[in-house]
């Protein structure tokens, strides 16, 4: 017993045996689609994981993902949509923000987070929406969205959002969404939250760190 | 504002940190402040923003996320030398690998283990040495290792196993006689019988038809490759893990990398010399 010798036959697989569902040749699509609802969850996070070489396979992916129970076949279907990416990736994950699984909920605003022009034009239906609960995720996404519109959006936000909650989550993103230019808007805000100690404890925090970045540079 | 008297301030620095750290999961301490400070200087007079502000706001929002990419790079150091992060080496032949021979599916079998990037090979190298100088069940058990890199011109020089002495700094002049040459000035050869312990291939992670034959692992090496990773491939590459590992198998990544802000697949697990992310046995 020791180190084995590198022989020149050796692949990567040299000591595994493959089974059938995870074979070292990739399946059909047809294949694919019928192991997404195999009993097996191995099966089905197998069949998720190729199917994002098939572009047609996104309702699939959301289908099952709909039903789907297991961690690891949500999280290979939350991949392979993500490398998809397209329009009707991001309406799916959209859709799924009101998803009951805090985790998918989660999942959903991180990729989100790194698909900034597919994502824009849906901000301002989201941060217009009718639940506060989706108003509050659209900020969380603006949050690390690498986009130039985005302290723009998150102004609005501050200037329209009556709800505490949203407004409170909002106010907080400022400490690392704000910018100069926002202060006027700031302030006059200020008089709207004086009543909420919490929001304008936050508020004051924000302004504090946007003037001290602003007169250093 | 001349390029020359540019200067970040306590406000800037706490700002940029801050975002740094959501991004990576690396936060820099007080201590870390020149050597922050020296490198966003050298991106903002080499992107022309000549003030923090006009360049954070270039860098944050910028869509490509090239210069953020850029700023990882200047921030993370990018060097190879034989037991670097020695802790981890400890923690494979003193615990992790002590547990994997524990399971009763592993009894009489291989074990394998996966070294990627193997970079110019120091990394699988000191596994090997590692297994055979540290861990007594060498005897017993027989264990592969896989180095695999992207680059193909790396693994020829893994091959060729030539090192200076700069990489071996960390190797005892003992282990030093026993396994090396030396190759004139400054330059040393690992043993024949070593280089062919390793099975050196090519792979791209973020390619499915690749990754697909790499399973049945026990130990994965993936240590200061994520960070350069967007979080798109950060995710796909800890899919590939997953997929790539045996139940119970560990993965080791580098000291600022997490895979709890990746993927929640893993269980991380503290052990005495270092922190592994364990496949769950199911």
């Amino acid at each position: 017993m020791a180190l084995k010798r590198v022989q020149t036959h050796v692949q990567p697989t040299s000591v595994a045996t493959a089974d059938a569902a995870q074979g070292d040749q990739a399946p059909d699509w047809q294949t694919l689609i019928a192991h997404l609802q195999d009993p097996q969850a191995h099966t089905r996070r197998w069949a998720a994981r190729e199917l994002a070489n098939f572009v047609h396979s996104v309702p699939h992916l959301f289908t099952q993902l709909d039903r789907e129970t297991d961690l690891k076949v949500q999280e290979a279907i939350f991949c392979s949509l993500q490398s998809l990416g397209g329009p009707q990736v991001v309406e799916g994950l959209i859709a799924r923000l009101n998803s009951d699984d805090a985790g998918i909920r989660n999942t959903v605003i991180e990729i989100l987070q790194t698909l900034p022009e597919e994502v824009a034009p849906h901000i301002q239906d989201l941060l217009a929406h009718t639940n506060p609960d989706i108003r509050i995720f659209a900020i969380d996404i603006l949050q690390l969205l690498a986009h130039p519109c985005a302290p723009e959006w998150l102004l609005h936000v501050l200037a329209q959002e009556q709800h505490p909650n949203v407004l409170g989550t909002a106010i907080d993103r400022l400490l690392e969404l704000g910018t100069p230019e926002m202060l006027p808007q700031l302030n006059a805000l200020q008089a709207r939250v004086a009543q909420t100690p919490y929001l304008k404890f936050a508020l004051d925090a924000a302004i504090q760190r946007i003037e001290d970045t602003s007169n250093a540079g | 504002m001349p390029a020359s008297v540019l200067q970040i301030t306590d406000a800037e620095f706490a700002r940029f940190r801050d975002y740094f750290y959501r991004r990576t999961g690396i936060y820099f301490e007080d201590s870390k402040r020149y050597f922050v400070d020296k490198r966003l200087l050298e991106r903002m007079r080499h992107t022309e923003y000549y003030s923090f502000r006009s360049y954070f706001t270039f860098m944050r929002f910028q869509a490509s996320g090239q210069e953020f990419q850029q700023l990882v790079n200047c921030m993370t150091v990018n060097e190879t030398y034989f037991m670097r992060e020695r802790y981890q080496f400890e923690c494979l032949v003193e615990e992790t690998l002590n547990e994997i021979v524990q399971y009763p599916q592993n009894k009489a079998r291989t074990l394998r283990i996966w070294s990627i990037p193997s970079s110019t090979g120091e990394e699988p190298y000191s596994i090997a040495l590692s297994l055979l100088e540290y861990w007594p069940l060498i005897e017993q058990v027989d264990v592969e290792i896989v180095a695999s890199d992207i680059d193909t011109h790396v693994l020829d020089r893994c091959r060729r196993g030539l090192y200076s002495d700069r990489s071996l700094m960390h190797i005892s002049q003992d282990i030093r006689d026993r396994y090396f040459l030396p190759k004139g000035a400054n330059q040393w050869q690992l043993c024949q019988d070593i280089r062919d312990s390793v099975l050196f291939t090519q792979v791209n992670l973020a390619d499915l038809a690749q990754t697909r034959e790499y399973r049945h692992f026990d130990i994965i090496f993936c240590r200061n490759l994520l960070i350069y990773f967007d979080e798109p491939a950060r995710r796909r590459a800890a899919e590939v893990f997953y997929d790539a590992l045996n139940p119970g198998g560990f993965i080791f990544l580098g000291h600022s990398e997490s895979m709890s802000r990746i993927s929640s697949l893993f269980k991380v697990r503290k052990f005495n010399k270092a922190l592994a992310y364990q496949k769950p046995l199911d």
